[in-house]
C-alpha cells in the first residue's frame, strides 16, 4: 500500500518559484499497476521521485508500507529504496562497458547480497529477459531493446516491492516496446509487486490498473480498472 | 556496499579507461621512480662505503697517535722553539707508561702497542723472498682467498699471508697453503760494531691467505702476524737500542663499542690524539644522506606534480559517470560508497604508479654489473642497492597520496544529487 498526501513540491524561489506539485494526494494498493499519465513538464516524474524519495518534497508525506519515507534519514531511504524498490529508465542507463553479468549485479551488490545468492539471482534475472546466453557480453553491443530488457533483469535481481518505469518503451519501437511492456506486466502479475510507469503513453496507460492523470502539477483524474 | 565489490569495481573501471589511467599512473611512477633510484643508490653508497671502511681500519677500535711535536698541547699554535709542553703523552712515540695510563680508562678493553717488526725474508724449503711483515693489532676484515680468521685476529703462531706469495712458495693455489708452515727470518740489532747481529728464525703455520681488494687503499702485501709474535720479536729487534720500549701507535679496543665517542673524548683529554673511523664513517654517511634526500626531492616533487594530474582526471571521470553515479544512487547507494568507489579508484591509480615506477627502478639492478665494470669496482658490489621494504613503503605511500588527491573528485561525486545525474544525457 502506498499513500501519497498533501505532496507538494516547488522548483526556484519566490518570485521565480515553480509549483511542480500541488497536494497531491491519492494511495495504491499493493501489487497494482499504475500509470501515472501526463505531458511532459506536467510534473509526473517529480511526483515518481518524490514517491521513490530521490527527492523530498518540503510538504505533504509518502508512506509506504507504514513507512513515511520522507521523515526517514538519507541514509534509512537508500537502504529501503536498494530493498524494496528499483527503476527503469527510458534511456535504459545501462552501464555500456560493462559485461550484462556485471549489469545485473550492482543493484545486489549495493544491496549487500552475498557473492554466493548473487550469481543465481543474476542468472534467474536475466534468464526472465531471456539475455542469460549474453551474459558474458558487453553492455554496448545489445540493441536497444535488449538494453532495456537488461535493464528490466537488472530491476528485478532483487526481487523490489515496488518496480518504477519512467517512460520505459519511449526511445523502442511499437515491436521491442511490446516485449518490454510484457515484461514489466509479467513481473507485475507474478511476483505481485507494485508496478508504477510513468508514460505519456495512452495505450501502455489503458493495460494498467490504475491511471493518475497529472497536469500542470495537480492530479486532473484517477481512473481504476473496473469502476468507470 | 560491500568493500571487495568498490574494489573490484573501481578496478574495473579504470581498466575500461585504460589510456587515461595508465598516463595517470606514469606520471607518478615517474616520482617513485626517482625516489626510489635516489634510494637505492643512497643504500648502495652507504653499503659500499661501509665495505670501503672496514676493509681499512677497524671501526671498533680506536688509534690513537702521537700528538704533533709542533703544535703546543691541544691548541693550534706551533710551540716557541726550546719550551717543552706541559704535557709529554706521546709526543712523537708513546712508552709503557702510556700504555698504563690508557689501560686504566673504565671502557677500555686492551691497548695494542704498534710493534714495529722487519722481517728479513720469508722462507718454504730453499726458497726465500722479500718480505714485509707487521702485526695485525686492530680487527679490520680482510678480504680472504682462503681461511679463516676468528674475530679478524691472527691467533699467535700463525700468519696472514697475502695472495702475492702464493705462487713463489710453490702452492697451487691458496687453499693447498692452509695449515703449512713458512718461515720468516729476522735480524736483531747492531749493538756492537765486532759482533754480527744474533737472527731469529720464526716458523708460522698460514691461517688464512688475503686477496687483493678494490675498496682497500693500501696494496696490502704484508704478512700480518699476532700481537704475541709482534711482541716477541720487536723486543729481539729492539733490544739494547734506543727504539726499545717506544712504540709510534697504539690502537685502543673497547669493552663497549656503543660508547666509542665517550671513550675517546676520555683519552684526548688525557692529552692524546685520537683516530676514530667511526667519525670518517659518520661524516661519509652524512654526504651520502644529504645527496640521497637531495635527489629523492626531486621525485617528491614529480609527484607532487602528478597529484594535480591524479585529481584533474578524477574530475573528468566523475563528470563521465554523472549518470552511473545517478544510477547507483536511485538504486540505493550511499554517498559513502560512491566517495568510496572513486577513492579506491584513486588508490588504484596510486598503486599502478607507484608498481610501474618502483619496477622500473628495480630492473635496473642489472645495470649494476655495468656500473661495476666502469668504475672498475669489485665484481658482487651494488651501488645500486634496492630494499624491498623500502619499496613497500613507497608504493603504499603513493596509495594514501593518490587517495588523498581523489578526496575532492570523490566527495563531488559523492554530493551529485540523483535526479539531475539522471536527467544528464
Amino acid at each position: 500500500m502506498i499513500t501519497v498526501e498533501h505532496v507538494t513540491k516547488t522548483y526556484g524561489k519566490k518570485k521565480n518559484s515553480f509549483l511542480a506539485l500541488d497536494d497531491i494526494t491519492f494511495s495504491i494498493p499493493e501489487g497494482a499497476s499504475v500509470a501515472i499519465l501526463g505531458k511532459s513538464g506536467s510534473g509526473k516524474s517529480t511526483l515518481m521521485h518524490a514517491m521513490s524519495g530521490l527527492d523530498r518534497p518540503e510538504v505533504g508525506s509518502v508512506h509506504i508500507n507504514g513507512h513515511d519515507i520522507l521523515k526517514l534519514k538519507q541514509k534509512e531511504v537508500d537502504a529501503f529504496r536498494s530493498h524494496t524498490m528499483s527503476f527503469i529508465f527510458q534511456s535504459f542507463f545501462v552501464q555500456a562497458n560493462e559485461s550484462c553479468y556485471n549489469n545485473v549485479s550492482l543493484p545486489l551488490e549495493i544491496a549487500g547480497v552475498p557473492l554466493r545468492e548473487r550469481r543465481k539471482k543474476i542468472e534467474a534475472a536475466l534468464e526472465a529477459v531471456e539475455l542469460l546466453d549474453k551474459k558474458k557480453n558487453r553492455a554496448r553491443d545489445l540493441s536497444g531493446g535488449q538494453k532495456q530488457r537488461l535493464a528490466i533483469a537488472r530491476a528485478i535481481a532483487n526481487d523490489p516491492k515496488i518496480l518504477f518505469a519512467d517512460e520505459p518503451t519511449g526511445n523502442l519501437d511499437s515491436v521491442t516496446g511490446k516485449v518490454v511492456e510484457d515484461l514489466l506486466f509479467n513481473y507485475n502479475k507474478k511476483k505481485g509487486a507494485t508496478l508504477i510507469i510513468v508514460t505519456h503513453d495512452d495505450d501502455l496507460a489503458s493495460r494498467c490498473d490504475v491511471q493518475i492523470l497529472i497536469k500542470d502539477g495537480k492530479i486532473q483524474d484517477i481512473k481504476r480498472k473496473g469502476k468507470k | 556496499m560491500r568493500m571487495r565489490d568498490i574494489v573490484v569495481r573501481a578496478g574495473r573501471s579504470l581498466r575500461q579507461a585504460k589510456a587515461r589511467t595508465l598516463l595517470t599512473s606514469l606520471a607518478i611512477s615517474v616520482g617513485a621512480f626517482t625516489v626510489t633510484v635516489a634510494l637505492a643508490a643512497g643504500a648502495g653508497s652507504q653499503s659500499y662505503t661501509n665495505n670501503f671502511i672496514k676493509s681499512n681500519g677497524d671501526q671498533s677500535a680506536l688509534t690513537v697517535i702521537p700528538q704533533d711535536r709542533l703544535t703546543q698541547d691541544n691548541s693550534q699554535k706551533p710551540m716557541k722553539y726550546g719550551e717543552e709542553s706541559e704535557s709529554t703523552n706521546g709526543q712523537g712515540a708513546f712508552t709503557k707508561k702510556d700504555v698504563s695510563r690508557i689501560e686504566k680508562i673504565d671502557n677500555v678493553a686492551a691497548v695494542i702497542p704498534e710493534y714495529g717488526i722487519h722481517a728479513e725474508y720469508v722462507a718454504r724449503g730453499d726458497k726465500k723472498f722479500y718480505a714485509d711483515a707487521t702485526i695485525k693489532a686492530d680487527r679490520t676484515e680482510v678480504a680472504l682467498a682462503a681461511g679463516s680468521l676468528k674475530n679478524g685476529d691472527v691467533k699467535s703462531g700463525t700468519v696472514l699471508l697475502p695472495e702475492s706469495y702464493i705462487d713463489s712458495l710453490g702452492f697451487k693455489n691458496a687453499q693447498q697453503a692452509i695449515g703449512k708452515n713458512v718461515t720468516l727470518r729476522f735480524v736483531g740489532a747492531v749493538t756492537s760494531p765486532y759482533q754480527l747481529p744474533e737472527k731469529l728464525d720464526k716458523t708460522l703455520k698460514i691461517a688464512a691467505v688475503s686477496k687483493k681488494s678494490t675498496t682497500m687503499v693500501q696494496p696490502q702485501a704484508t704478512l700480518q702476524l699476532s700481537v704475541a709474535d709482534g711482541k716477541e720479536i720487536n723486543q729481539f729487534q729492539t733490544k739494547g737500542t734506543s727504539r726499545e720500549g717506544i712504540f709510534s701507535m697504539l690502537t685502543v679496543r673497547l669493552k663497549n663499542e656503543d660508547k666509542l665517542a665517550e671513550t675517546q673524548t676520555e683519552i684526548e683529554s688525557k692529552g692524546y690524539s685520537v683516530l676514530s673511523l667511526k667519525d670518517v664513517q659518520e661524516a661519509l654517511f652524512q654526504f651520502i644522506d644529504i645527496v640521497t634526500y637531495g635527489a629523492a626531492l626531486f621525485g617528491f616533487l614529480a609527484i607532487l606534480a602528478s597529484v594535480f594530474g591524479v585529481i584533474n582526471t578524477q574530475y573528468i571521470s566523475v563528470l563521465e559517470r554523472t549518470q552511473q553515479i545517478g544510477l547507483m544512487k536511485a538504486l540505493g547507494a550511499r554517498r559513502r560508497d560512491i566517495g568510496r568507489l572513486f577513492r579506491y579508484e584513486a588508490a588504484w591509480v596510486g598503486f599502478l604508479g607507484g608498481a610501474i615506477g618502483t619496477l622500473l627502478a628495480v630492473s635496473l639492478k642489472w645495470v649494476n654489473p655495468w656500473i661495476n665494470s666502469q668504475l672498475g669496482l669489485e665484481s658482487g658490489t651494488e651501488l645500486l642497492k634496492f630494499e624491498p621494504m623500502t619499496s613497500l613503503i613507497l608504493v603504499a605511500s603513493l596509495v594514501i597520496v593518490a587517495v588523498v588527491a581523489g578526496y575532492f573528485p570523490a566527495r563531488k561525486a559523492a554530493r551529485l544529487d540523483p535526479i539531475e545525474a539522471l536527467r544528464t544525457e
